[in-house]
This record gives C-alpha cells, sequence and structure tokens, in this order.
C-alpha cells in the first residue's frame, strides 16, 4: 500500500478545495428526513394496529 | 459487503455453508441427532462437569428408577434432577433399580466439535484461497482460547444469576455469555499488546465469515420461536423493518450534513463516512463508497474507524442497556441491532445484552425471559439493515450518477442491488421459513392442550387425596371411577398431540445442535473481532478529525435517535416469560 494517500494529507486537501453543498444534496438530506418524520407516524400506526406485539 | 480475495465471496460461502449445517440437522426428523455430539458448557462449579454433548441421546445418565410407565424410565439423578430415558426392553427394570448409560464424555465431544469446525471453515478457507495450513494453525488457536475464555466464563462465581442456588455466596451475575466478553478481552490484548502472534494467526481472523455463517443457521431457531410465539414474532419482525426504514432516513441525512456542513469534507468523503457511521458501518461504507465511485481508499480509512468504535460500542452498551432498559427488554435488543456498527460487533452485542438482561430481570424482578428474543430483535433489525444497504446505495448511485457527477452514456441498473445484496441472509430466510412451515402447524396447538393436561393432573391429584379421606365405599368407588375417567382424558389429550409432540421434539433437536454451534462461531467471532481491533489506528496522524466526525455523531445523536426510534417501536414488546 505504498501508493496510499495520507489522511492528514487528504484532509488538508478538503479544507483547500471546499465543495458546497448543491441544491440536489439539500433536496436529498430534506427529503429524507422529512420523509423519515412522515413516515414515522404512519409505521408507528401500522405497527400498534396490525402488529400489536402480544403473545 | 462481499469480500472476494480470488475465490469464492464471503457471503455466498457462508450461506452454503449455513445451509449445509442446516441440512444435515435436518436429520433429526429420520430419528438421528445428527448434530448432539456438539459440545455444549453448563455453568460450573466443579469443572468436570462443566461440558458435555449437546443431545441426549450422547450424554451420560446415571441415577434411580423412580417410575416406569411404558418404556419410558423416569431416573432420579445424583443432583435431584429427574429425567426421562426411553429404552427398548422397560420389563429388566424395576423401580428403585440404579440406570446406568455411557454417553460421549465432555471432552471427546468438544474434541470432535473442534475437529468439525476446523475442518468446515478450512474448506470455506480453501473455497476463499487462503493459505490452509497458515489458516489451520491460526484457527487451532482461535478455537482453543475463545474456548478457554468460554469455559471460564460459565464459571459459577461469573455466570450464576442466582449465587444462592449455585451454592455460593457472590456472583457476578454475567451469565454464561460473559464468556463473549471475555473473548472480547483476550482478542483486544492479543491484538494491541501481542501483535506479532495476532498476525501469526492473522490467515484465520474472519469475524464477519463466521457471524455470517452463524446467522444463517440462527434463522431455524429464530423460526421455532416464532412458531412457538407466531404473533409477537410478526410484530418484531414489522417493528424491525419500520425501525430501519426511520433510523436510514434520519441517521444518514444528518451525519450527510454535519460531514459536510460543519467539517468541510468533500462528497466523496461525506458519504461513505454518513454511512458507515450512521448505518452498517464497514458493508455500508464499502457499499455507498462503491456507489459513488469513491476511491477504494476512503471506505477502507472510514472502515478502520467504524471497526474501532463498533467494540468500543460493543463494550460499554450492553452494560448500559442492563442496567437502563431491563425493563423493555426488546428495546435493549433492537437498540443494539441500530446503533452497533458492523455485523459482528451487533449480532454479539445483540448475544450480551440478551444475556445480560434476562439476568437483571430475574435477579431485580424475579422475571424469567425465555431466551434469544432480544437476540432477535437486533439481528433482524440488523439483517434488515443489511438488506437495505443494496437499496440505500442504489438510491446513492442513481443520484450520483444522474444529478452530481453526471457523465454521459452512464446508467444504474437493477442489477446493482443484486451484486451489493447480502447473500448470507438468503441461509437465514431459508432455514427460518422451512422450520416455520415444519412447525407452525403443531407449535400453537401443543400449550394449550398441556395447560388442559396439567389441569386435569391437579384435579386428579386433588380427587386422589379426597379417596384417602374418605371411607364409605359407595364414595370411593365414584371418587375411583372420577379419576378413571380424567386419566382417560389425559391419554385421549395426549394422543391428540402426539404427532405434533413428535414434530416439534425433533424440531427441537435439530436447532438444539446448529445453535450450540452457532454460540461458537459467535464466541470465535468475539475473539476475532477483539484482534484485529488495532487501538493504535486512533492515533494515526489526521485520523484524529474523522474521529472527531464519528465521536459527535454517535454520541451526540445516532446513539440517542436509535434508542428513542428503538422505544417506539419496540416499548410494551416483552419476550414469552417462562414459568415453573
Amino acid at each position: 500500500m505504498a501508493e496510499e494517500p495520507k489522511l492528514a494529507e487528504e484532509l488538508k486537501k478538503m479544507e483547500a478545495e471546499y465543495e458546497p453543498l448543491l441544491p440536489v444534496e439539500k433536496k436529498l438530506i430534506v427529503w429524507s428526513i422529512g420523509l423519515g418524520i412522515a413516515l414515522l407516524f404512519i409505521l408507528v400506526w401500522v405497527s400498534y394496529t396490525f402488529f400489536p406485539g402480544t403473545h | 459487503m462481499e469480500e472476494k480475495k480470488g475465490g469464492i465471496s464471503e457471503d455466498w460461502l457462508a450461506f452454503w455453508l449455513a445451509v449445509l449445517i442446516f441440512v444435515i440437522s435436518l436429520l433429526s426428523y429420520v430419528g438421528t441427532d445428527p448434530l448432539g455430539w456438539v459440545v455444549s458448557t453448563k455453568e460450573w462449579t466443579d469443572s468436570s462437569k462443566a461440558i458435555a454433548p449437546t443431545g441426549k441421546m450422547y450424554q451420560s445418565v446415571k441415577g434411580e428408577i423412580t417410575k416406569i410407565d411404558g418404556n419410558k424410565l423416569t431416573i432420579k439423578k445424583s443432583d435431584g434432577k429427574e429425567e426421562t430415558v426411553t429404552v427398548s426392553d422397560a420389563s429388566i427394570y424395576k423401580v428403585g433399580d440404579v440406570y446406568e448409560k455411557k454417553g460421549l464424555s465432555g471432552f471427546a465431544s468438544l474434541i470432535l466439535t473442534y475437529i468439525f469446525m476446523a475442518i468446515l471453515f478450512s474448506i470455506g478457507a480453501a473455497l476463499m484461497k487462503a493459505n490452509i495450513v497458515k489458516f489451520n494453525i491460526g484457527f487451532f488457536f482461535i478455537f482453543w482460547l475463545s474456548y478457554l475464555c468460554w469455559f471460564i466464563g460459565h464459571y459459577a462465581y461469573f455466570a450464576a444469576t442466582d449465587a444462592k442456588k449455585a451454592g455460593i455466596p457472590w456472583s457476578l451475575k454475567l451469565t454464561g455469555e460473559g464468556g463473549f466478553i471475555f473473548a472480547l478481552i483476550l482478542g483486544l490484548i492479543v491484538g494491541n499488546f501481542f501483535r506479532p502472534f495476532a498476525k501469526f494467526i492473522g490467515e484465520a481472523l474472519k469475524p464477519e465469515f463466521y457471524i455470517k455463517t452463524a446467522i444463517g443457521l440462527m434463522g431455524a431457531l429464530i423460526g421455532l420461536k416464532s412458531a412457538e410465539a407466531f404473533g409477537l414474532a410478526s410484530a418484531v419482525l414489522f417493528r424491525g423493518l419500520c425501525a430501519i426504514i426511520e433510523a436510514y432516513l434520519i441517521y444518514w441525512a444528518l451525519v450527510y450534513f454535519i460531514a459536510r456542513k460543519w467539517f468541510k469534507f468533500s462528497r466523496e468523503w461525506a458519504a461513505p463516512l454518513a454511512s458507515g457511521i450512521s448505518i452498517c458501518g464497514v458493508s455500508a461504507a464499502i457499499a455507498t463508497g462503491g456507489a459513488i465511485k469513491a476511491r477504494p481508499v476512503v471506505p477502507i480509512m472510514v472502515s478502520s474507524l467504524v471497526v474501532i468504535f463498533a467494540v468500543i460500542e460493543l463494550i460499554i452498551l450492553p452494560f448500559f442497556a442492563q442496567a437502563f432498559l431491563w425493563k423493555e427488554p426488546m428495546v435493549a435488543g433492537a437498540w443494539m441491532g441500530l446503533a452497533v456498527k458492523t455485523d459482528g460487533a451487533a449480532f454479539a452485542s445483540g448475544a450480551v445484552v440478551d444475556a445480560l438482561v434476562r439476568a437483571k430481570a430475574e435477579t431485580a424482578a424475579g422475571i424469567k425471559y425465555e431466551p434469544g428474543w432480544m437476540l432477535m430483535a437486533a439481528s433482524t433489525t440488523k439483517l434488515f439493515i443489511d438488506i437495505f444497504i443494496s437499496i440505500w446505495a442504489f438510491i446513492l448511485a442513481y443520484i450520483w450518477c444522474a444529478k452530481i457527477e453526471c457523465k454521459p452514456g452512464e446508467k444504474v441498473s437493477g442489477k446493482e442491488i443484486w451484486r451489493r445484496f447480502p447473500k448470507f441472509v438468503m441461509a437465514y430466510a431459508i432455514t427460518f421459513i422451512v422450520i416455520l412451515l415444519i412447525s407452525a402447524p403443531h407449535a400453537p396447538k401443543i400449550q394449550p392442550v398441556e395447560a388442559q393436561i396439567n389441569k386435569i393432573k391437579k384435579e386428579i391429584a386433588a380427587t386422589e387425596k379426597q379417596l384417602a379421606s374418605v371411607t364409605e365405599p359407595a364414595q370411593q368407588e365414584a371418587l375411583t371411577a372420577k379419576i378413571n375417567e380424567n386419566k382417560n382424558k389425559i391419554k385421549e389429550l395426549e394422543g391428540s398431540i402426539k404427532e405434533s409432540k413428535k414434530i416439534i421434539n425433533d424440531t427441537k433437536v435439530a436447532t438444539s445442535g446448529t445453535n450450540s454451534l452457532r454460540v461458537l462461531f459467535f464466541l470465535i467471532t468475539f475473539f476475532t473481532i477483539g484482534v484485529m481491533s488495532d487501538f493504535r489506528k486512533l492515533w494515526e496522524e489526521g485520523i484524529g478529525k474523522l474521529a472527531v466526525v464519528y465521536l459527535l455523531c454517535l454520541f451526540g445523536f445516532i446513539l440517542w435517535i436509535g434508542l428513542i426510534i428503538s422505544y417506539i417501536f419496540f416499548h410494551g414488546v416483552k419476550p414469552p416469560i417462562i414459568t415453573g
């Protein structure tokens, strides 16, 4: 692994060449969290209604 | 996820080995116990009584005959426990005689188990193009050092949940599974202080391979449990699925945002880091790295950090769960699946939390939970996570390909999902479904009928007591008739579930053998995880920033969101309680 880049160098490079968040990345983050929160209510309802977890 | 080193992939190999062992175990349905010789270890104060073969067919029995019923003898052993044995000719015995059957010694069973595992994994290593000689030398040390930990872990002073019952003044109450922790600690000592030795056994350090084979086998055990408590099992499966959907959607996006916005990581680093930290460690980091076409070094560096933190989680979280979640055992199990990264560490923490929480519930509240359910919650969530990685990687691959790094003519195909699919999960599904289909028509019939039989037996005992106190012949006759009527009822009821009982007993024989092997596979996983966790990585130049992101995300919100999600979906769900 002689050619393996040093992590420290990689991080320095990242600091020097910052890639700003693209609109599509922002969209991915917002949609993902939004969907997660919306689904939470639906899935909780389905779980407690159809899979009560008693035995 | 799939590690290929020239030969067959680790995933496929784990799949085939698990299926092979499972098929062998099914011979129990033709009246044999094909894996009964596998060693099982009991809690001990006298080391000579610690190990024995798993199957009754192979165990030695000695004791006084207290009852003869048909060709069944009830034997009272020296420890006061009773055991029923079936003999071909009961007429040669009478009550009060001493019955003795020589079986396989515990030591012989242990040696056989080692040979079997060495051969089995050598085949695997050969197919993965590993050096067989080096593998076997390594495996020799891994097996025996791990087993030593397991044996010590079963010492009553460490394991007993009830010290009084075990006849000792105190106990750490770790249960026998404390041996897993000992194996991990010994592995960490070897990996960090005896590095030349760790390198020497390196060829056999394949924790993911061992754990994936074990998970394939675990499906059978879970299948039987599900048949016995179908409502609970289906709830655990569905809620596990819900929990991981939530975890994926919330975790990943948050970690990605923090890594990009606050720590200024590039996309190439942030995506594998988000998957590695938030979802499933090594597998997810590698899958995501592949999906976004990152350089191979990126997921590898992320993975090395993930493995170290997974071990820290494995050491801390089960004890935390024992202290604070013992009243919500399934929450604790699911939490391990959601929070602990890498397959090996997650399943392992599920096993430890299962043991620790059961021990705590028994000592603190006198509740004896059936073993395995917390492990099931942990493994269910982890398996769904593994399955979901391929879908998530596909989504990311699509977004990167179509929206971020658009290259003309490049397309993401459905084949990508299959390529990234964790194949060993199919072994779990097959063993689970086969055992469920065999047991489901029979298991639910047994318990209610047995409850009815017990009720009638109590009635008989009460009537017999009454009979002893009456002197009038008419009354005596009526009571005797009542007793006989009840006895006939019992015979009828026993007859109605005879076939079902046979099938469930055969299934238990099949699953107890595979389960003993599974436990040993888990054990060597713990040891090898420890050996492979080189904490020097933490001091490596530059890794500090990665470690800070990891620590911040892990302890800042991943653990707690995972706990909240587990609580939402699993609170109030309790494992079956062992009565009597």
